[in-house]
């Protein structure tokens, strides 16, 4: 039992998501990012289970751990009351503390996210918010969101919103107090300690790849190599 | 007057145990709450390994009843000490005072509706262990029309927290075997998967029913227990389980899944542990005095257990228990009173 | 299809449900793409129901999104539930009701390692106290928007206008109806009719007229996936998952979704203008795709409101073919037009699936 897993262990996640796994694959058979990525919860799981400190830090410099989707269908499956889908956030947040996640392209992303998701909290209180959500970057969001882009005053207001008005409503402008608030959490719990490393990290995995941190932060929102996906399907 | 027992439980166990007191020169009470002796031995066709009729077995036992004073359709309403005597009262008004009772009282099998995700009672295709060896017996015309590939689910409301139950059923794995290779030679065109996680072969002559089943009736085995089934628009089933082996997830199609229901305590066992002040096990069952060296006494005087009721067990174990409660019984009757 | 089978696992899993007086907060998808349908809530529930549901303009996000995201660690979001439930209880109420299933179903994890590890509860207490001067009381009830729907779905029906039937043949509409994952599947007592046959969508269906569909893919999650789609690199995932849906529920021709979580019915709908200019395929009859709805959209319908105030002009899937079935009466005109009838320029068209 090596200091990694030690630490590992500590996690409430593990403490809920890790009694003893048996390896009977329900968690698999019904895992959507089984289906799709060359992912298997139930591996990952076996390797944590094993307290084998040089394979999970394999795993935490690995593409793998982030293929998980979160939509936690294996807790409600698995006959052992696990929860494969916890196992795999706090393999995540170990992998950011520790800075291995720079190591993967999967892993890199983590900067393009934690800087839109974190820059939308503490700047409006929302993790998704219109004012950010720009349609280049969500051509999905269709000729319709393109249209409501367009015409944001006047499509929320023909909704009933309340975009960036004071009082209650939705989308209001939350009092700058409780995004005080907000910061003050963020300082105090980690949040605001996470984004220093993973901007620091990010700066060195540039450097090392020859890349400035626009470059770098542009490529790992865009890039996707074909060998994360499962090739039965 | 010889003395009486009372034996709570008509099936096996009960019987049997019935039968060697009664050879002993005691005189059982046997008490059963179905309408019928025999327990689920009853509704069995036929029995591993070597595919012996149960009625085989049964109809001995039934014609050799004489001196058992026998109770169907009866429960038992009380239980009550009396200085060295326990008092029991039955449902139909009778009661008796005896030195032992032996409970016999056996297993229930697993609701498999309880496992929702395997839409038993919701998809008409999804049967359990039961229903099919009823069927077998039965000898009616199949219910569904070109069954061309057929699922066994292992362990159903076995190994499993999410049910209550963490035991294994011990005899789901060769039954599950022997009823694929009973369904394949009715239907040799039929492709018969068993998707289990462990396959536990323990007893003599059961590896050989499974290798028998690989290479003689090609049953398919895979490694990996059933996650989901769900219904296709023609009520055939999409049965989703990995393979654990190549360690690939798997969706296939099936015209019938056959669910391996469990043994789960008798719904009785709390009712009657109360009414004699003795404590069950933590995961329902009877507890004896030791699983390993006295498995039919338990922790009060003159109360005994023989079968299933104190765990999963096979039909020639039960029948041994059987006996050796009746000896311990004996033993304990005989034993002067301090 | 044994019907009765599912009524005895419904009837296992119902949980209870207060009746009134619920402190309320929104979600960040729901505001973001279909604000409307909040609107509606509040408006169902305050006006035609009379009930008391208190909004402060002070909370904010419960930080679920940037959790799954894994953009903040776990004793931050856990301390801005804190926060939430610190309002909450500053308001005077002690039933907690979320427009959001990420929300709804961290709610409850939070709350369950809480009870499971009382030195966590203690530290987040004291996180709180540090960081914003508040103190918090845990909810007596917790209880996702669309649970509040379901329990009075029965007072909605008898006050509707329109009913889930088609008008032209008689016959209910084929529903296929599509809950979050994170309503029940961490923990299915929580939800209305558990994890597998959930009811509470079901039931506000039977109890408007329509007719539920099973179909394989069910349970399947619709792909979201937190960074698999915030992500632009990850996005084949997010559409993967919805076109299996897609796929499976094809031969059961379904007319419409309804949908309990936020970010469901917004990628049930896109994905299916993305599949259609991707590859040519459609779901729906004649080009359309199949309409997506939240479960306050269908609420409003049958009740009988305008369908642009419900904010059905910003589905990209057309809704008019659904309107025409049930004879919701519309004005095709006033469809992109902003308030007061503020002429807009309108929306170009997809190449591949039709839209109005």
């Amino acid at each position: 039992m090596g200091k990694i897993y030690d630490r590992l262990a500590q996690d409430y996640r593990i403490k809920e998501g890790l009694k003893a796994c048996i390896g009977c694959g329900t968690c698999t058979a019904i895992c959507p990012a089984a289906e799709f990525y060359r992912y298997n919860p139930k591996k990952i799981v076996t390797i944590v289970q094993s307290r084998d400190d040089d394979a999970i830090i394999e795993l935490l410099k690995s593409d793998v751990i982030w293929y998980c989707g979160e939509c936690l269908s294996c807790v409600t499956r698995c006959p052992r009351k696990n929860a494969p889908g916890l196992v795999i956030v706090a393999l995540r947040a170990l992998s950011i503390e520790l800075g291995y996640f720079a190591e993967s392209e999967k892993g890199r992303q983590q900067l393009p996210l934690m800087h839109a998701l974190q820059r939308n909290v503490l700047n409006y209180g929302y993790c998704v918010y219109p004012m950010t959500f720009a349609y280049e970057m969500h051509p999905e969001y269709g000729l319709v969101g393109k249209w409501q882009k367009e015409h944001i005053q006047d499509v929320y207001e023909r909704l009933g919103a309340h975009l960036g008005q004071v009082g209650p409503g939705a989308l209001r402008k939350i009092p700058q107090e409780s995004l005080d608030e907000l910061t003050a959490i963020f300082d105090l719990t980690g949040a605001t300690r996470w984004m220093e490393i993973v901007e620091e990290k990010s700066q060195e995995k540039a450097r090392e790849m020859g890349l400035s941190i626009e470059e770098y932060e542009a490529q790992a929102f865009t890039q996707t190599n074909a060998c994360h996906l499962n090739p039965e399907n | 007057m010889s003395q009486n027992i009372v034996v709570i439980g008509g099936g096996p166990a009960g019987i049997e145990a019935s039968r060697r007191l009664r050879d002993l020169g005691y005189t059982p009470l046997l008490v059963e709450k179905e309408p019928v002796l025999g327990g689920h031995l009853a509704r069995w066709d036929r029995l591993f390994p070597d595919g012996v009729e149960a009625r085989s077995v049964l109809e001995p036992m039934l014609q050799d009843l004489d001196g058992i004073k026998y109770f169907t359709d009866t429960e038992i309403s009380s239980i009550n000490r009396l200085k060295d005597t326990w008092v029991v009262k039955f449902s139909n008004g009778l009661s008796a005072q005896v030195r032992a009772i032996l409970m016999t009282t056996g297993f229930d099998l697993f609701k498999a509706e309880k496992k929702e995700e395997y839409g038993y009672g919701i998809y008409e295709r999804v049967i359990t262990n039961a229903d099919l060896e009823a069927w077998f017996k039965s000898g009616a015309a199949p219910q569904f029309d070109h069954v061309h590939t057929i699922g066994f689910v292992h362990c159903v409301g076995s190994r499993d927290e999410k049910a209550g139950n963490r035991q294994c059923s011990k005899v789901c794995c060769v039954t599950a075997v022997k009823q694929a290779c009973e369904f394949k030679e009715k239907f040799p065109e039929t492709t018969v998967y068993c998707f289990y996680m462990d396959l536990r072969m323990f007893g003599r002559k059961f590896e050989d029913l499974y290798l028998k089943a690989q290479k003689e009736y090609g049953i398919r085995f895979v490694r990996g227990r059933v996650s989901e089934v769900s219904e296709d628009i023609d009520g055939h089933l999409f049965v989703k389980a990995e393979d654990t082996l190549f360690g690939k997830p798997m969706k296939i199609k099936m015209d019938m899944l056959v669910l391996m229901a469990g043994m789960t305590p008798a719904a009785d066992t709390q009712e009657l542990s109360r009414m004699v002040n003795i404590l069950p096990g933590e995961d329902g069952f009877f507890q004896p005095q030791s699983l390993v060296s006295n498995p039919c006494t338990s922790s009060r005087e003159g109360i005994f257990f023989a079968g299933t009721a104190t765990g999963p067990k096979t039909l020639p174990e039960t029948l041994s228990e059987a006996g050796a409660a009746a000896l311990a019984i004996d033993r304990y009757l005989k034993t002067p009173l301090k | 299809m044994l019907y009765q089978g599912k009524q005895k696992i419904w009837a296992d899993y119902q949980k209870e449900i207060p009746n009134d007086h619920w402190f309320y907060v929104r979600s960040c998808i729901r505001q973001t793409f279909f604000p409307a349908s909040e609107k509606m809530f509040l408006e169902i529930l305050r006006n035609r129901l009379g009930k008391d549901i208190y909004e402060t303009p002070s909370h904010t996000t419960c930080g679920g999104i940037a959790y799954h995201s894994e953009a903040i660690p776990q004793e931050t979001v856990m301390t801005i539930i804190a926060r939430q439930f610190a309002l909450m209880t500053e308001a005077g109420y002690e039933n907690y009701v979320c427009s959001c299933i990420t929300s709804f179903g961290l709610y409850n994890e939070v709350m369950e390692d809480w009870r499971e590890f009382p030195e966590l509860e203690a530290k987040i207490r004291e996180n709180l106290w540090k960081a914003t001067r508040r103190e918090f009381k845990i909810p007596k009830y917790l209880a996702h928007a669309s649970d509040l729907i379901y329990k009075f779905r029965n007072e909605i029906a008898e006050q509707a206008k329109f009913r889930l039937v088609n008008k032209n043949t008689g016959e209910p509409l084929r529903v296929v109806e599509h809950i979050g994952c994170h309503y029940s599947k961490m923990f299915p007592s929580k939800g209305v009719g558990g994890a597998e046959y959930p009811y509470v969508l079901t039931g506000m269906v039977e109890s408007w007229g329509g007719e539920v569909i099973d179909y394989p893919e069910r349970r399947h999650c619709c792909g979201f996936g937190f960074r698999q789609y915030l992500v632009k690199a990850n996005r084949g995932y997010s559409v993967s998952n919805t076109h299996k849906k897609f796929e499976s529920m094809e031969p059961f021709e379904p007319d419409m979704i309804i949908t309990n979580c936020p970010g469901c019915p917004y990628f049930l709908d896109r994905w299916q203008y993305v599949i259609a200019e991707q590859t040519g395929k459609t779901y729906g009859k004649d080009g359309y795709g199949i309409p997506v709805f939240t479960y306050e959209e269908v609420a409003g319908l049958v009740l009988g409101y305008d369908p642009w105030d419900l904010g059905l002009q910003t589905h990209q899937v057309a809704v008019e073919p659904l309107l025409d079935k049930i004879g919701i009466p519309y004005h095709p005109e006033d469809k992109y037009k902003g308030l007061n009838g503020k002429q807009l320029q309108r929306p170009e068209f997809p190449m591949n699936i039709k839209c109005c």
